[in-house]
């Protein structure tokens, strides 16, 4: 693991004036790490700033920016806990305001996001900004289904992509978030997923989100869609459970941000065949399984929808909620192994896209959908608050 | 069998047909007599040698139960009263259900520690006892030393075939093979029936019997499974190995022949 140690730089505190932010990249192509250096110099002319970058060989001769070199962590697809100790310790030894940290990939985002993402730490007092991406439809499906509804629902906060590979952070939430990751660290979880805005939240830290526009969004190595589930929602069931005595609390959900994005249209509508089968094939065969997360009522909902004719498909938004809620319940009580658990979820997830993916090509956005599964999330939260406490209830 | 002739009967009355041979009634009664007193003696000596050890078994148990059941009482009173869990909770982070709390499991672990402490005096109590009567032949006793044993195989082995037996019914389900029921069956037979071999392996019953039954049962499982998979997967065999090879960096590969609605998704 990398440590502060180690870190060295090619400047020194003494021979430029003082920096306000830090910018951590992690590392990339040469060329897209140019890309990143020209939108930084376009978004940030006027300011001091650093840029530290995972690359081997940074090229920064012509730069006028100062650029010093980090350990690389191996970031892909998502910030590791070694990115956040680095930003937070390189951060403190330059003295800086705030950092931004920007993931693979980042040299498709606009000089303006960037400078939304730094102004919103600098100047408006906010401990975290998450960038809202504009992205095509039918992607980041995982984040549409299950983590941003249930961020919004326990946490109360809006951020469209709580597990954003960008992000703007103040001194505090960047202690915040290194604490954190030295606590995973300890645990030999250098591979773990941090949360930022349930820590945010968790702290009383306030949380806002910038427009971003649109952004190549960097893929996991890991392709398959099982095995990404599992590792993904499992991460977040465990940071839920760990932070129990935090979103049991009621907390009121900011209004609605008025969007200045294009929204994207929509491309190809895909095929929702394969998945409705998939999710026949599991109600025919996991029923013992099912029936030990599930209440009855879920169950008889579920089998109900597993007859319909494809194209017809749908999963209503309130029985999505209570199938995560019910499989976040039984993760917590661990009614059967949790791998087994993830397991049992992906043929429901399928289910879940081929009724998105019916629903936008209804003519309903992508977004409208999304936004009345948060809402019902939301409105159904008592349901899980309750079970959460009494779990023994088995009430439908 | 002794017999004898009456001589007084045929002198009395020569007219008469002679009688034919008479068993002495009062000899056979008492030979059973004697024959059944040897066994009763016999069995209840071994039960009294027996007996101490059962008692001893049965009151190990009970004893050990009670005294789990105390301290498990005691443990949970105690770690409550100095809020155990909430401390914990704090210094972890983590969240406890009300039944799988530290406190709870703490309670659970010393009532079932004191119980498997008190079998294992009641069987070693038992045994002791049935050394001294070893000279008595009973066949079953030898047996009920090794049902400890024997029973913690059986739990262990249910439990493995449960938990293979759903990890490959979700990752067949998962897979879309059709037959993953049938896989998942396989599975879990297979993994009990190794377990049945076991068990009754420890307990010394029919050897050479349970090995080729064993052997067939065990061969036949495999056969079935292989020929299930070989023949039905041979598609998905051959698309899994398709997208490993396709799959070897870290970025994806879309394959060309992918329609493209399937490119249009993605869940990340």
């Amino acid at each position: 693991m990398a440590t502060t140690n180690s870190i060295s730089t090619q400047t020194t505190v003494a021979e430029h004036p003082p920096a306000n932010l830090l910018v951590l990249a992690a590392a990339m192509p040469a060329e897209e790490f140019d890309g990143v250096l020209v939108n930084l110099n376009e978004a940030f002319s006027a300011e001091t700033m650093i840029v530290a970058t995972q690359n081997q060989h940074a090229a920064n001769g012509n730069s006028p920016l100062r650029v010093i070199p980090v350990p690389p962590s191996n970031t892909t697809w998502t910030l590791k806990p070694t990115d956040f100790v680095n930003a937070y310790e390189i951060a403190r030894e330059h003295n800086v305001r705030a950092i931004v940290m920007l993931g693979p990939g980042a040299n498709s985002l606009s000089p303006l996001a960037l400078r939304g993402l730094a102004d919103a730490v600098l100047n408006a007092s906010i401990d975290l900004a998450t960038p809202h991406y504009a992205l095509p439809p039918n992607t980041g499906l995982i984040n549409s289904a299950i983590i941003y509804p249930l961020t919004r629902a326990l946490f109360a906060a809006r951020g469209r992509f709580p597990l954003a590979i960008d992000l703007g952070l103040s001194m505090r939430m960047a202690e915040r978030l290194a604490a954190a990751a030295r606590r995973t660290s300890s645990n030999a979880q250098d591979d773990a997923i941090l949360w930022p805005v349930n820590e945010a939240v968790s702290a009383g830290f306030s949380v806002d989100e910038i427009d971003a526009g649109s952004r190549a969004v960097p893929q996991p190595s890991e392709v398959d869609v099982n095995a990404l589930l599992a590792l993904v929602t499992g991460s977040l069931f465990a940071d839920v459970e760990a932070k129990a005595a935090v979103w049991q609390r009621p907390r009121r959900t900011p209004p609605l941000r008025r969007s200045n994005m294009r929204v994207v249209a929509a491309g190809s509508a895909a095929d929702v065949a394969h998945m409705v089968e998939a999710f026949r094939l599991a109600n025919a065969n996991l029923q013992e399984i099912w029936s030990l997360v599930l209440p009855p009522h879920s169950l008889v909902m579920l089998k109900r929808f597993s007859v319909v004719e494809p194209a017809a498909f749908r999963i209503p938004e309130n029985l999505w909620a209570r199938v995560v809620f019910d499989f976040l319940i039984a993760y917590r009580l661990r009614t059967i192994n949790r791998g087994h658990l993830m397991g049992a979820l992906i043929p429901l997830y399928l289910a879940w896209v081929a009724s998105h993916i019916n629903v936008t090509a209804s003519g309903t956005s992508a977004e409208t959908h999304i936004e009345s599964v948060a809402a019902a999330f939301e409105a159904d939260k008592p349901y899980l608050v309750a079970r959460w406490r009494w779990p023994d209830r088995f009430n439908s | 069998m002794i017999q004898t002739v009456s001589t007084n009967t045929a002198q009395a009355a020569p007219y008469l047909a002679p009688i034919p041979v008479n068993v002495d009634d009062v000899s056979i009664w008492h030979h059973m007599s004697d024959a059944l007193h040897q066994s009763l003696y016999r069995v209840l000596t071994l039960l009294i040698a027996v007996l101490p050890g059962i008692l001893a078994f049965f009151v190990a148990i009970l004893v050990f139960t009670v005294s789990g059941m105390v301290i498990s009482w005691a443990l949970r009173r105690s770690l409550s009263w100095v809020k155990f869990d909430q401390r914990l909770a704090k210094k972890s982070g983590t969240d406890w259900t009300p039944t799988s709390s530290p406190t709870e499991l703490a309670a659970r672990f010393s009532f079932w520690a004191c119980v498997l402490f008190g079998l294992i005096i009641g069987v070693s109590a038992f045994d002791t006892s049935y050394a001294t009567g070893t000279a008595l032949p009973i066949s079953l006793l030898p047996y009920l030393t090794h049902a400890v044993g024997a029973v913690l195989l059986l739990f262990a082995g249910v439990l493995i075939a449960r938990f293979l037996a759903r990890s490959v019914l979700i990752s067949a389900v998962n897979a879309q093979v059709q037959y993953a029921r049938i896989l998942s069956l396989g599975v879990k037979w297979l993994v009990l029936v190794l377990t049945a071999a076991m068990v009754l392996d420890h307990l010394q019953v029919g050897r050479d019997i349970v090995e080729l039954a064993f052997g067939i049962l065990f061969g036949g499982i495999v056969l079935t499974l292989a020929l299930a998979v070989g023949l039905g997967s041979r598609d998905l065999v051959s698309r899994s190995l398709e997208s490993r090879v396709e799959h070897s960096g870290d970025r994806i590969h879309i394959p060309e022949d992918t329609p493209p609605a399937q490119k249009s998704i993605r869940h990340f």
